[in-house]
C-alpha cells in the first residue's frame, strides 16, 4: 500500500485515506461504520458493499458542484475533499427524523397514496413540506454548470466490462480487423481478479501479472481502444449504447476539463461481460451498519487492503463465500462464525476442509434469525438447526444470498431472460440485437469453462484466433446454491424491520400487506411499496423481491416475472447530459447586422425565436415602454419611422412549374399577376386552417421570392419542400432558404417617399412609377439591392432587401439622408400597434391553429377559380362553413378612458356576481390590444362567436378583477380604411 | 435510437431525421370531388398499427430528403427503405418476427422480458 496519506473531511472531522481509496474505503480504514441516516425512517445506515450497487452510503459532495447521492463506495477520495452525511438532523448519530422509525405503521407500503387522503388544501400546505423536509437524500447543487461533453463513436465491437471475461474477449479480438471499444467502470482492469482469490492462477501466472501483460498486449494492438472509469448507462436500439465516463476521478473538478465524457456508441457487436451482482438476504434489522454483502468485504480486503472486521460472523446460502473464508484464514483472521443455511451434505468439500482445518465455529442448516445494536450492530442471533436461537457478539456480518448476473444492460436491449432453477437467478436466454453475453452476466460462474465460452461465442468475427488462457481456479469450482429469501424474525418491536429495500425503505412487511391488498402483480407490487425504485434500483435485493412475493404468491419466479430494467443502469448528472449545450450553447442567440446601431440607440430587445429584436427604443433613461411606443407609433404617422425586419422569413422558388407550385402553396392566385409585383399570401394546413402569410414577390412565372413570419420561416420551407417532393415530385421546382442573405429594412410613414428618393435618387418613386405592391432591383455599391413597395402599418411605406454586409452603411446613410426630416427607429411593439390599427393580423397572434381565411374575413384572398390549393377542399367542409364560428371583429371601448386586456373574455353580461356562482357564458377572447396615439383610445380585435353578425352591437370584455368594460364591436380596421394613406 | 438507411445517404442516427407519419396516404386527385368523409380521413385519419407500419421519414438534417421506411413498430426493427414512388418492397423474410395474433413478437416488444417456459 503507498504511504501517500491523502486527507479529506467527512462530516467536519479529517480523516487521512490511501491513494486510489473510495470514500467507503477510507472510512472503513478509519473504523468509520455509520455513515447515513435511510430515507424514510432516519435508521441508521453503513457501507453495505464496494461497487455501484450500493443502496445506504450516499453521501454528499460540498463543492462547487455540491454533489448529492454522491456512492461512496464508488467515488474516489482527493485531497481536501469535504463530504457530509446526508438526510439527517441535527447530526448523523443523534437524528430527530428517526421518530419516523416509531411511526412506520402510517408509512407502510402505498402511504403516500392512503396517508395524505385529506383535508383539502393539506397536502400542498402541510403534508408535502413535512415529506420534503423528513424524507429524502441530499441537496442539488444551487448553480446547474455543465463542463460536460458529448463523444460519439462508430465501432465494430464494444466489451462492457474489462474483468476476467471482458479482458478474454478483447485478447481474442486483439490484432484483427475489428474496431473494438473495451470499457470498464473501474478505474482499473481485472475485475473478479483484483476483488477476489478465487482465481488461483492464469497462465501460470499471478492474476495481477497476467492483468498487466494482457493490457500492455492490448494496448500495443492497434485494434483496441480501452476506456477507464466508464460506466455504460444506457443500451438502446440499434446497438446504440451510452456510457459516461468520469474525468476527475481521484482528483479535484478542474475546471479546465471536462468533467464528464458521454459516449455514443454505435456498434455492430456488443459483448457484454459485465458480470454478476451479489444479493443480500432478509431477517431482522439487515439493514444495521456493520451488515455487509460477503463478496464486497472481501473486496474491501484485495482492492485496498482494508479488513473491516477481523472476526466478522458469515452468513450464506452457497459456494461463493468460500473465497472470503479463505481470505480470512490466509490472513490469519478467523471469523466468529460460519451460518450456511445449507445441510452440511450440501455444502461443498473444499469449504468444509477449511472450516475443519482452521476449527471455525460451524452453524450448517441454520440461519441468522436477527441482529441487534444502537448504530451498528452488536449482536446476531443464530436460529440452530435444531431450532435454537443463539446469541453471538460480532461488530460485523457478512451476507451473501447468492450471485445475480447483471441483467440490467441486457434486458435493456430487448434480450429475453429465463430463470435458472440450478443456479437461482435470471440469466439471458436469447439476445433481440446484435448481443453476446460472456461470463457471469450469461450465467457461467465456472471460471476455468469460461476460455471456452468466449472461443465458441466470439468464434463467428473474421481473423481472430482461440485463445489458451489457462485458469486455475481456488476452491470449489461449480456454484451451489439452496433457495432462501428471508429468515423468519422472532422478536417483534417497533423497532425491529426486515428490509427488502433499504434504500427505499421497504420492508418486507409492506410487500406481504401489498399483496393482501390484491397487488399481485409484479409491476404493481413495485410501483404500490415503491420497492427497488431508488437510486440503486433494488440492485442488490430487486430478485429477492419476486423470491418473497412468489413464495406469497404460490407460484414460481419465472411465472412472477421480473419488472422491465429502465435505462439508465446508474444515475446519470445532468451534466453529462446537457454536455455542451447549455445557456448560449443550448439556443443560440441570432442578431441582425443592425444589432450594434441598436444597442447604441437604447433599444430593448425581446426574443423573437432565436432572434435579438428591438423592442422599443428609450429615448431617454426615465422613458417608459408605453411612452417609447406611443411616441414611435405617432412618429411613423405623422413623419416616418424605420423597423428592422432582417428576421423576416425569406425564400427563394425557382423552375419551370414554380408558379403552379405557388399556386398550389397559398390561397391566392398568382396566374394573373405581373411580373415585379408583390401580393399579401395567405398559406393554409391541409386542414384549412392558416398557419403563415407572407408577401410573394412575383419576379417572373419561373422565379418567386416570399417572405414568412419570423417564427415560421424553417416550418414553411420544409412544408413546401414536403409538398414537392412527396406530394408533386413531377413538377420542376426548387426552392432555398435566403433569410440571412438580405437584411430587410421597413420604411413607413407619410414621408418615407422623400426619405428613400433621397437615398437612390436614380429612381422614380412616384405614385405612378413606383405603385404600391410592386418591386424594383436596383445596382447599389457591388451589389444589388430590391425595394419593395409595401407596408404593415397602413402608411406609404417600402421595404429595402440589401446584402447583409452593406445593411448597417446603408442603415446608416438612410438616417443621414433624413436629417432634417423626423425618422424614427421603432420595434416590434409599435409595429404591432401600427398594424393593429390598420386591421392587419398576426398569424400566432390573432390565429392559433383553429382559425380559416374565412374566420378571419379574408375571403377575397381564396383564389375561388384555382381548381386547389393546399387546404381548399378543408374550407367547403360542413364545420368550417357554419356560421357560428368564431370570426374576427374588432372592439373600441365605449368609455373611451377604459384600456382593454389582451387575453380577457369577451362576453354579454355587463355584472358577474361575486363570486362567480353560474358559468360565464363565453363569446371568445382578445386577441390584440393597443392604446392608439392617433386615435386616443384603445383598440382591439378579438376572436367572437358569430362576430360578423355582431359588428355595431355592444359587448363586454373582462378584466383581471370582476368589472368587465363595455365595447362596441366594429369592423377590425381603426385607421385609413380605404387605404388613401397605403396607395397615395 | 434507431440507425436510419437514407437511400441517398447511408445509414445516420436517428437524430439527423425527423418521421411524417403515415406513408401512402394518397392526396385525392381532386379534392372538390371527395365528399366531407373521404377528405376528412384523408386529413385525420392515421393507422396505428402495432406490427408492420409503412411509414415517412425525412433526412431533415442531412439530404433533406423524403423517403418511405417499413418499421415493426413493436419491435422498432426497420425492415426496408424505399425512395419516394417506389412501390413497397416485399418483406417477406421478416415475417418470422410477428408471432401472435396481437403482433407481439417472441422478443424484442419490451412488454415482457421472461422467457415463459
Amino acid at each position: 500500500m503507498s504511504e501517500n496519506k491523502i486527507y479529506f473531511k467527512f462530516d467536519g472531522k479529517t480523516y487521512g485515506g490511501n491513494q486510489g481509496d473510495t470514500i467507503a474505503s477510507a472510512l472503513l480504514r478509519n473504523e468509520v461504520k455509520l455513515v447515513g441516516r435511510s430515507f424514510k425512517y432516519h435508521r441508521p445506515r453503513g457501507i453495505y458493499t464496494c461497487g455501484i450497487e450500493e443502496p445506504n452510503a450516499l453521501v454528499q459532495l460540498i463543492n462547487e458542484h455540491n454533489e448529492p447521492n454522491v456512492r461512496a463506495t464508488v467515488k474516489k477520495i482527493y485531497d481536501g475533499m469535504v463530504v457530509k452525511s446526508q438526510n439527517r438532523w441535527p447530526s448523523l448519530k443523534r437524528d430527530l427524523g428517526s421518530i419516523n422509525n416509531l411511526l412506520s405503521p402510517i408509512f407502510s407500503a402505498g402511504f403516500y397514496y392512503k396517508t395524505f387522503m385529506g383535508p383539502k388544501g393539506f397536502w400542498k400546505n402541510v403534508y408535502e413540506p413535512l415529506i420534503r423536509r423528513t424524507a429524502g437524500l441530499g441537496k442539488p447543487p444551487r448553480e446547474f454548470k455543465s463542463k460536460s461533453i458529448h463523444l460519439h463513436h462508430n465501432i465494430d465491437i464494444l466489451i462492457v466490462g474489462g474483468g476476467l471475461a471482458g479482458l478474454l474477449a478483447a485478447k481474442k479480438l486483439a490484432g484483427t480487423d475489428q474496431d473494438v471499444l473495451l470499457v470498464e467502470r473501474d478505474n482499473n482492469l481485472g475485475g473478479i481478479l483484483r476483488n477476489s482469490n478465487k482465481i488461483k492462477s492464469i497462465d501460470g501466472q499471478k492474476s495481477a501479472d497476467w492483468i498487466e501483460k494482457t493490457e500492455w498486449l492490448l494496448k500495443s494492438a492497434n485494434n483496441i481502444k480501452i476506456l477507464k472509469n466508464t460506466t455504460v448507462t444506457t443500451y438502446n436500439y440499434k446497438d446504440h449504447l451510452i456510457a459516461i465516463e468520469d474525468k476527475t476521478v481521484g482528483a479535484q473538478p478542474d475546471n479546465n476539463k471536462p468533467e464528464l465524457v458521454m459516449h455514443k456508441i454505435r456498434t455492430k457487436h456488443t459483448v457484454l461481460a459485465n458480470g454478476h451482482i451479489e444479493r443480500f438476504l432478509s431477517f431482522r434489522n439487515n439493514d444495521l451498519p456493520g451488515v455487509m454483502l460477503a463478496a464486497s468485504f472481501e473486496k474491501y480486503i484485495h482492492r485496498y487492503g482494508v479488513v473491516a472486521d477481523t472476526s466478522p460472523v458469515i452468513f450464506t446460502n452457497n459456494s461463493s463465500t468460500f473465497s472470503l473464508l479463505k481470505t480470512m484464514v490466509d490472513m490469519n483472521h478467523k471469523p466468529k462464525a460460519y451460518v450456511d443455511v445449507r445441510d452440511s451434505k450440501k455444502i461443498e468439500k473444499e469449504t468444509l476442509e477449511l472450516i475443519n482445518n482452521y476449527n471455525i465455529p460451524f452453524y450448517p442448516k441454520s440461519e441468522i434469525e436477527g441482529c441487534e445494536g444502537k448504530n451498528q450492530i452488536e449482536k446476531v442471533f443464530i436460529r440452530t438447526k435444531k431450532d435454537k436461537t443463539l446469541k453471538i457478539k460480532t461488530s460485523m456480518l457478512c451476507i451473501s444470498g447468492g450471485l445475480n448476473p447483471d441483467i440490467h444492460l441486457f434486458t435493456q436491449s430487448k434480450g429475453l431472460v429465463k430463470w435458472d432453477e440450478k443456479i437461482l437467478t435470471f440469466k439471458p436466454e436469447k439476445s433481440f440485437q446484435n448481443t453476446i453475453t460472456l461470463g457471469s452476466v450469461s450465467g457461467n460462474f465456472h471460471f476455468e469453462k469460461l476460455v471456452e465460452e468466449v472461443n465458441k461465442k466470439l468464434g463467428f468475427i473474421e481473423g481472430c484466433n482461440n485463445v489458451n488462457t489457462n485458469i486455475e481456479v481456488l476452491g470449489p469450482k461449480e456454484f451451489y446454491i439452496k433457495e432462501i429469501w428471508e429468515t423468519k424474525s422472532l422478536k417483534k418491536s417497533l423497532w425491529s424491520k426486515s428490509f427488502i429495500d433499504l434504500q427505499n425503505d421497504v420492508t418486507t412487511k409492506d410487500l406481504r400487506q401489498a399483496i393482501r391488498e390484491g397487488f399481485d402483480r409484479i409491476e404493481h407490487l413495485k410501483r404500490f411499496t415503491t420497492n427497488s425504485m431508488g437510486t440503486d434500483q433494488g440492485k442488490i435485493s430487486s430478485i429477492n423481491a419476486l423470491g418473497i412475493a412468489s413464495k406469497l404468491l404460490k407460484k414460481s419466479v419465472s411465472e412472477v416475472g421480473t419488472t422491465t430494467y429502465r435505462p439508465p443502469y446508474s444515475p446519470v448528472s445532468f451534466s453529462a447530459i446537457a454536455g455542451r449545450s447549455t445557456y448560449e450553447f443550448y439556443d443560440p442567440v441570432r442578431k441582425t447586422p443592425i444589432h450594434p446601431w441598436h444597442e447604441k440607440q437604447n433599444a430593448v430587445f425581446e426574443d423573437v425565436g432565436q432572434w435579438k429584436r428591438p423592442w422599443y427604443f428609450k429615448k431617454n433613461e426615465n422613458e417608459s415602454m408605453r411612452d417609447a411606443v406611443q411616441r414611435e407609433s405617432k412618429k411613423v404617422r405623422e413623419s416616418a419611422g424605420i423597423l428592422d425586419g432582417s428576421t423576416l422569413g425569406k425564400i427563394e422558388i425557382k423552375g419551370r412549374d414554380a408558379l403552379q407550385f405557388i399556386n398550389l402553396m397559398y390561397t391566392n392566385s398568382f396566374t394573373k399577376m405581373k411580373p415585379m409585383s408583390g401580393r399579401y399570401g395567405l398559406m393554409l394546413g391541409e386542414d384549412g386552417m392558416v398557419k403563415d402569410d407572407g408577401i410573394v414577390c412575383k419576379i417572373n412565372d419561373q422565379h418567386f421570392i416570399a417572405t414568412t413570419t419570423t417564427g415560421g420561416a424553417a416550418s414553411v420551407l420544409s412544408h413546401m419542400e414536403e409538398y414537392a417532393q412527396t406530394e408533386w415530385p413531377h413538377m420542376n421546382v426548387f426552392m432555398n432558404s435566403i433569410t440571412e442573405q438580405f437584411s430587410t429594412f421597413n420604411l413607413s410613414g407619410p414621408k418615407s417617399r422623400i426619405i428613400i428618393q433621397r437615398v437612390f435618387p436614380s429612381v422614380d418613386f412616384s405614385n405612378e412609377k413606383f405603385p404600391y405592391m410592386t418591386f424594383k432591383f436596383l445596382d447599389y455599391l457591388d451589389t444589388q439591392v430590391r425595394i419593395l413597395r409595401a407596408s404593415f402599418t397602413g402608411e406609404l411605406g417600402y421595404e429595402i432587401y440589401v446584402p447583409p454586409k452593406h445593411a448597417l452603411k446603408l442603415w446608416e446613410r438612410i438616417f443621414y439622408s433624413s436629417r432634417d426630416i423626423e425618422l424614427v427607429p421603432y420595434g416590434t411593439e409599435t409595429m404591432h400597434l401600427l398594424r393593429a390599427e390598420k386591421g392587419y393580423i398576426i398569424v400566432g397572434q390573432d390565429t392559433d391553429g383553429t382559425v380559416t381565411p374565412i374566420d378571419l374575413n379574408l375571403n377575397w384572398m381564396i383564389g375561388k377559380n384555382k381548381n386547389d390549393f393546399i387546404g381548399k377542399r378543408s374550407l367547403n367542409r360542413s364545420d368550417i362553413i357554419k356560421s357560428d364560428r368564431k370570426q374576427l371583429v374588432g372592439l373600441v371601448p365605449i368609455d373611451k378612458s377604459y384600456g382593454i386586456e389582451e387575453g380577457q373574455h369577451v362576453i354579454e353580461q355587463e355584472n358577474l356576481s361575486t363570486p362567480i356562482k353560474k358559468p360565464v357564458k363565453m363569446l371568445g377572447q382578445v386577441t390584440s390590444s393597443y392604446f392608439s396615439p392617433t386615435l386616443n383610445h384603445s383598440v382591439a380585435m378579438a376572436l367572437i362567436k358569430e362576430g360578423n353578425r355582431k359588428i355595431g352591437s355592444h359587448l363586454f370584455v373582462s378584466t383581471s378583477n370582476l368589472n368587465t368594460i363595455a365595447v362596441e364591436v366594429v369592423k377590425p380596421n381603426f385607421i385609413d380604411p380605404e387605404n388613401v394613406r397605403l396607395k397615395s | 435510437m434507431l440507425l436510419i438507411n437514407c437511400p441517398y445517404c447511408g445509414e445516420r442516427d436517428q437524430s439527423e431525421f425527423t418521421n411524417g407519419g403515415e406513408a401512402h396516404v394518397i392526396r385525392p386527385k381532386n379534392p372538390e370531388n371527395v365528399n366531407d368523409r373521404e377528405w376528412s380521413e384523408y386529413v385525420f385519419i392515421r393507422a396505428n398499427p402495432k406490427g408492420i407500419y409503412y411509414e415517412r421519414w425525412v433526412h431533415s438534417h442531412g439530404c433533406k430528403k423524403w423517403f418511405n421506411a417499413i418499421r415493426n413498430t413493436s419491435t422498432d426493427e426497420i425492415l426496408k427503405v424505399y425512395k419516394m414512388g417506389e412501390s413497397p418492397p416485399p418483406i417477406k423474410g421478416f415475417k418470422n418476427t410477428l408471432k401472435s395474433p396481437s403482433g407481439e413478437p417472441d422478443v424484442g416488444s419490451g412488454n415482457f422480458a421472461v422467457k415463459k417456459t
